[in-house]
């Protein structure tokens, strides 16, 4: 059995990274099946390839943290189900349903990437150990994913400024909406089917994390993949103060 | 970042100075179904947002030229400007002047504490064409023509009347002591630093000024006939002042408390001037951002890139602490004048003061 985190000698730390690790499995799988979605949507093949490759490395990741809990002995809960994942992906779904390859580019690679970057970097810098290590590396390739996605939406904005900008606009609020209750300090749409007991945003102090500020350093990271895309900010302003909170 | 944008004049680097204002912003974006988010729920975002572009500003010379700038807001918190958030806050503004070089912006202006990077010659000038000013010379120029026009319409002789600046060494105060220590019987300097003011105060009396210098408010309050408040502090209490003493609160955030304005006296809010072709926002954000009691009022500092920009003149003119000659107050207050960017009229948390500034011209 792992030993390595040192947050797990006492029951509610248990329990949170318990929880921590069940909603990064589920994110992960959640993405690999987006990822797998997306490859349908797209004709190049070497895109479609390389959206099969994403797949499997949100594959890989959630079999890092599923190996890395059983060794810990976590008591892991997945959840694709649960209301929010569940809703995400109907959203993605929707989407791919439409062959529409840029809106599920963005809500993949750029909304729940950022939330995974910055969330698992904030978890990895408070578990520190092993299981931090863990969280640190996952968020850097994340990262990657994040960049990758950059330069194509980018290009899209060139070829039409006014329909992208319309069109990601639609994306966020069908899409953010839904991390935005997720991730506020309660759960805006009940339980989210995955946490054990009650809601562990609560308890996110026995490991050194408070929501507030997990929540906040997403969406600063959100914002700034919106600046790097080149959506304005007077625009990205405008879509993440409309957010539930 | 390619944005799609049209060429900018000019760019203005600020930040909120009460949680109110930001409250009230936040709000009016959302819409009724979206519901109105309390105070606490606000704070827990604003300070996580980058830095980023708000709303576009256009602007309207007399002489029929337009430019167009674009307000870039740091998002550092209102009640944490002090020392403790110094690292955090000279991050922000460090992320919104790299955004203003992306913007391409020719002239930035760093309003309220922001001026700090450029007071504190921690330069933003590297690797780009882009031009940064504090501002602070047309804010100084509005403070000491303000106080010219209080004094004036309050039948008060400036050449017989005891000036107090609080706040003397910072870079504002520094202009406000250099225009008036040859125009005034008296200067009273306050500044926390006892060691700057000391300095200050022998290069006053080796200029031929009078004047004494204190680290305590208190002892200087009672003989001030004049009190120009121009310090990085606020809740200040005006305990002992004469009650007809000419008081201008140029503090951003404001130096005073706020019941300041019920006092009995005459008491303004300095360093603001009015543009008399007008300026429009885009989103029209005025409701929120610039709530003041007459059209088209805006702080000094923000005036003086536009005016840099109507004059093509991409320069960094106000920068470093100390260097406001009389010489640069007269010249950015000629130029102001020659856009139409006048003294605004006299005002204060009650509204406006009863009567108004002679609007000067050239």
């Amino acid at each position: 059995m792992k030993t390595a985190t040192p947050s797990l000698t006492t029951s509610e730390t248990f329990s949170v990274v318990s929880d921590l690790f069940s909603q990064a499995i589920t994110g992960e799988l959640i993405g690999m099946s987006n990822f797998a979605s997306l490859a349908e949507t797209i004709d190049d093949y070497e895109e479609k390839m390389e959206a099969v490759e994403h797949a499997d490395s949100e594959r890989s990741h959630a079999e890092g943290f599923l190996h890395f809990a059983k060794e810990a002995g976590l008591q892991v809960n997945i959840n694709l189900e649960g209301e929010y994942w569940r809703s995400v992906r109907e959203q993605f779904l929707a989407y791919a349903g439409k062959r529409d390859f840029i809106a599920c580019l963005f809500i993949q690679e750029v909304i729940l990437e950022s939330f995974a970057v910055s969330m698992y970097t904030d978890v990895g810098d408070a578990l520190g150990g092993e299981a931090g290590k863990l969280f640190r590396s996952i968020a850097e390739e994340e990262k990657e994913h994040l960049d990758h996605s950059t330069e194509i939406l980018r290009e899209e904005l060139r070829k039409d400024a006014t329909a992208f900008v319309d069109k990601i606009e639609e994306v966020h609020f069908n899409c953010m909406t839904i991390l935005a209750q997720f991730s506020a300090t309660t759960d805006l749409r009940g339980h989210c089917g995955v946490c054990h007991g009650s809601c562990m945003k609560a308890d996110l102090h026995h490991v050194g994390l408070d929501s507030a500020t997990m929540r906040g350093n997403a969406l600063a990271l959100y914002a700034r993949a919106l600046d790097n895309i080149g959506i304005p900010g007077e625009k990205s302003m405008v879509w993440i103060a409309q957010l539930p909170a | 970042m390619d944005r799609p944008a049209s060429r900018l004049d000019f760019a203005v680097i600020g930040h909120q100075d009460s949680w109110a204002n930001i409250h009230t912003f936040v709000n009016r974006i959302r819409t009724p179904e979206q519901g109105t988010l309390s105070v606490e729920k606000v704070k827990a975002i604003f300070p996580f947002i980058p830095a980023r572009d708000l709303f576009r500003v256009t602007v309207t010379s007399r002489t029929g030229d337009t430019i167009k700038g674009v307000y870039i807001d740091t998002f550092i918190e209102p009640d944490k400007l002090g020392v403790t958030n110094l690292r955090t806050n000279l991050r922000k503004v460090e992320d919104a002047i790299a955004f203003a070089k992306k913007l391409e912006a020719p002239i930035v202006a760093l309003g309220g504490f922001t001026s700090i990077f450029l007071e504190g010659e921690l330069s933003p000038y590297a690797s780009s064409n882009t031009r940064f000013t504090t501002g602070n010379t047309l804010t100084s120029a509005f403070i000491v023509k303000g106080v010219e026009q209080a004094a004036v319409e309050n039948q008060l002789d400036l050449r017989s009347a005891s000036v107090l600046i609080i706040g003397a060494t910072g870079d504002i105060g520094r202009a406000c002591v250099g225009y008036f220590q040859s125009r005034v019987n008296n200067l009273l300097l306050c500044a926390r630093n006892k060691r700057r003011l000391e300095r200050l105060a022998g290069e006053v009396k080796a200029g031929g000024g009078r004047c004494t210098s204190a680290i305590e408010l208190s002892t200087l309050l009672p003989r001030a006939d004049v009190i120009i408040c121009v310090a990085s502090s606020s809740n200040l209490a005006l305990a002992g002042v004469k009650p007809e003493a000419i008081i201008c609160d140029a503090g951003y955030p404001k130096n005073l408390f706020r019941d300041a304005a019920d006092r009995p006296g005459f008491l303004f809010h300095g360093g603001m001037g009015q543009v008399e072709g007008g300026y429009r926002f885009e989103p029209d954000y005025t409701d929120s951002f610039y709530q003041y009691p007459a059209p088209d009022i805006i702080h000094g500092c923000i005036l003086e890139a536009m005016v840099l920009a109507f004059e093509k003149r991409f320069e960094n003119y106000s920068s470093g602490r100390g260097n406001i000659t009389v010489e640069k107050v007269e010249e950015i207050y000629r130029l102001s004048l020659k856009h139409g960017i006048a003294l605004a009229p006299f005002f204060n948390d009650n509204g406006l003061c009863p009567t108004r500034p002679k609007v000067s011209s050239i």
